[in-house]
């Protein structure tokens, strides 16, 4: 990751100490690197200034020496000035190189060499000045100026005014008798602008310093109060409105705290309002889900009241029509006995008697017969007996006594029985009763020319499943609506004539298929039809028989 | 007794053991039978009954359509309307069709005869055998 793609990441604290330190650093190079390159251009100047100051008066002093060729007022002269710091070495010449008086030239074997062809560039005028390093590094200038002497000068009166170099003409009657070398060190000069240099980075560091000590206080002035901030909303989105922003100020921060403060107290007070919202509307649920509840109450008491009052109703119309012939019957044959004596009875009488009380034991057995339905399908009859039971074999011979109704109303079957249906612990005969009463109602479903569809199938037991025996009847009669097909195993519910169907038949083939432990599942379809599917379990659940209550 | 030579009687019932009683019971009347409304109806079409007795619940055409069909067809029938449901309430709007009378089963022989008899014989008396109709 680059630099630039780091620093995001970096604190507000980080970025402003960093932004900051570059900023006095660089500005601090910049103003300091152009304080010491002057001061190192004044110094140096200042030094050749004295330096040619110094040859000049050398040369003018030298000038009687250098004609009397005096070496020790010459070495004098030199000792004078060499007592300055900057003074390495002096040595003053004849015109033809031959050194007359020197100090300090020792180290310098090469000064004296370079004497006679010193090529270096005139400085204005007369000065001849050179830069160079020794072996160890120092640097020296080198400034010569020329000994002269007037030629015609050399009078007595005009000795006395060898310091008044204004007055001296050196005009093209001058003659050159010698020369004057100094050699000044710039050590010092160096040792200066070390010094300088050193006071700089010193200095540079110093303020790189204290502005990052003055930057970390003034961030964590700023940064505390939103470092708490950040901690605050933190607090709040995770839902504990309980802590507010302690942030004593005035200025921005101050404010920015304030109205956060005033956000939280505000979203505490919605927050009780949705709470309180939310209580109330739980109460309501409540009450409203007790109302349903009550409503729900009501409404199944009232259909079952009226699913009796239609059972009454069905019972009573099944029971009144025998019962019609039975009292019918039985008041004739009274009447018409007590019309006649018993002696004066005839054999048609007695043949007509005997009819009557036939069809009054007939109808009789018919009361007895609905009767028997009803308590069948209260269920409160004697428990029945499981023995094998091939379901096949029970489907066949039920089909024995309905194929011929089948035949007469233009019906065709089709069978398609699984021969490898294991034997199952049923009651064939219950179970005969049960596919009776479906096929016959498929029956009365059907229209002439259409056809019934009888299918046994095998699921062989897979993991938990204990296999099982499918059983389906469909027809492609006339189908049942919806809400019809809620109904159609209540009791007593049919959509036949009275008289035709007691409503009970499936009622009752549920009961005896939960018996089983099975179930029975309807899929229907208005004009296309209807297929009824019983599903037995090889494995007989352990579930207590459930006794159907007349008005459930 | 009141002339019966004449008087002919169609009785409608899908409940054959009624039939038979009420045929001999009114064994002084001409009397023809129909098994269900289809066959009263076309009974209907060729004569002209003094009197129908029918049940209400019939399979196909039920005894409520063989009254409407009657009272339009042949206006002077009277009409005994028979039931196994005991009240005017459980058949609908019986009354409105202009029936003769309503008998709840089971009936004795001696309401049957005299609900016949009466519409028979005119409207005199309806009220008498009011109570007849709110079993």
């Amino acid at each position: 990751m680059t630099f630039l793609g780091k620093f995001k990441y970096f604190g507000l604290r980080e970025k402003f100490v960093l932004v900051v330190s570059m900023v006095i650093i660089s500005s601090m190079l910049i103003i300091s690197g152009y304080l010491i390159k002057r001061q190192n251009e004044i110094y140096h100047q200042e030094l050749v200034s004295r330096g040619q100051a110094l040859v000049t008066s050398l040369a003018y002093n030298a000038e009687f020496g250098v004609i009397l060729e005096s070496q020790s007022d010459l070495e004098e002269l030199l000792k004078g000035v060499s007592r300055a710091d900057d003074i390495t070495y002096a040595l003053i010449c004849a015109s033809d190189g031959r050194v007359l008086a020197e100090i300090g030239v020792d180290k310098f074997a090469a000064v004296r060499d370079n004497l006679a062809h010193t090529e270096d560039e005139p400085d204005g005028g007369k000065y001849r000045q050179r830069q160079y390093f020794d072996h160890e590094g120092t640097e020296y200038i080198e400034i010569r100026y020329p000994v002269q002497t007037r030629k015609q000068q050399l009078s007595r009166e005009n000795l006395g005014s060898v310091f008044d170099y204004q007055a001296r003409d050196y005009g093209s009657d001058t003659e050159i008798i010698g020369e004057v070398c100094l050699g000044l060190t710039m050590a010092n000069l160096r040792e200066e602008i070390n010094r300088s240099q050193s006071a700089a980075i010193l200095l540079t560091l110093m303020v790189v310093f204290s502005a990052i000590i003055i930057m970390t206080a003034f961030v964590r002035v700023i940064v505390h109060p939103i470092k708490t901030l950040v901690e605050v909303t933190d607090q709040i989105s995770k839902g504990d409105l309980s802590k507010t922003v302690d942030i004593n100020r005035r200025d921005e921060i101050g404010l920015l705290a304030e109205s956060f403060n005033r956000m939280i107290e505000s979203l505490k007070k919605s927050q009780q309002e949705i709470e309180e919202y939310n209580r109330n509307l739980e109460q309501k649920i409540i009450e409203r889900t007790h109302e349903l509840e009550d409503a729900q109450t009501q409404l199944i008491q009232s259909e079952k009241l009226a699913g009796i009052g239609q059972l009454a109703a069905g019972v009573a119309h099944e029971l009144n029509n025998p019962l019609g012939g039975i009292l019918g019957y039985a008041q004739f044959t009274l009447e018409k006995m007590e019309k006649k004596e018993i002696a004066t009875l005839t054999p048609k009488d007695y043949e007509s008697f005997k009819r009557y009380l036939r069809d009054i034991e007939t109808q009789t057995r018919r009361c007895k017969t609905i009767v028997q339905n009803l308590l069948k399908f209260s269920r409160s009859s004697s428990k029945v007996e499981f023995h094998d039971t091939d379901i096949n074999q029970v489907m066949e011979e039920t089909m024995t006594f309905i194929e011929h109704q089948l035949v007469m109303n233009q019906i065709s079957l089709k069978k398609d029985l699984d021969k490898h249906i294991p034997i199952i612990q049923g009651n064939p005969g219950q179970l005969q009763q049960v596919f009776t009463n479906m096929i016959i109602n498929a029956l009365h479903a059907s229209p002439a020319g259409t056809t019934i569809t009888i299918m046994t199938r095998y699921l062989p037991p897979l993991g938990e499943f204990p296999g099982a025996i499918e059983i389906y009847i469909a027809d492609q009669g006339m189908g049942i609506s919806e809400d019809n097909l809620k109904k159609i195993f209540e009791p007593f519910f049919t959509t036949k004539e009275v008289g035709k169907g007691t409503g009970l038949g499936l009622s009752v083939s549920y009961g005896i298929i939960k018996d089983h432990g099975g179930e029975i599942k309807v899929k229907s379809k208005v004009g296309e039809g209807t297929t009824f599917a019983i599903i037995i379990p090889l494995e007989k659940k352990a579930v207590a028989v459930d006794k159907i209550e007349i008005d459930k | 007794m009141i002339q019966t030579a004449q008087k002919s009687i169609l009785i409608v019932d899908d409940e054959e053991v009624m039939r038979e009683f009420l045929s001999e019971v009114l064994e002084d009347f001409s009397i023809e039978k129909a098994c269900d409304g289809h066959e009263a109806i076309s009974k209907i079409k060729e004569k002209k009954y003094d009197l129908i007795i029918t049940d209400m619940k019939m399979p196909g055409i039920s005894g409520e359509e063989v009254v409407q069909f009657a009272k339009k067809t042949c206006p002077n029938s009277k009409i005994i309307v028979i039931s196994g449901y005991s009240s005017l309430f459980s058949v609908g709007n019986t009354m409105r069709f202009g029936i003769s009378a309503f008998l709840s089963k089971p009936f004795t022989i001696k309401q049957i005869r005299s609900e016949v008899e009466k519409s028979l014989v005119g409207e005199k008396d309806r009220e008498s055998s009011g109570e007849d109709y709110h079993v």
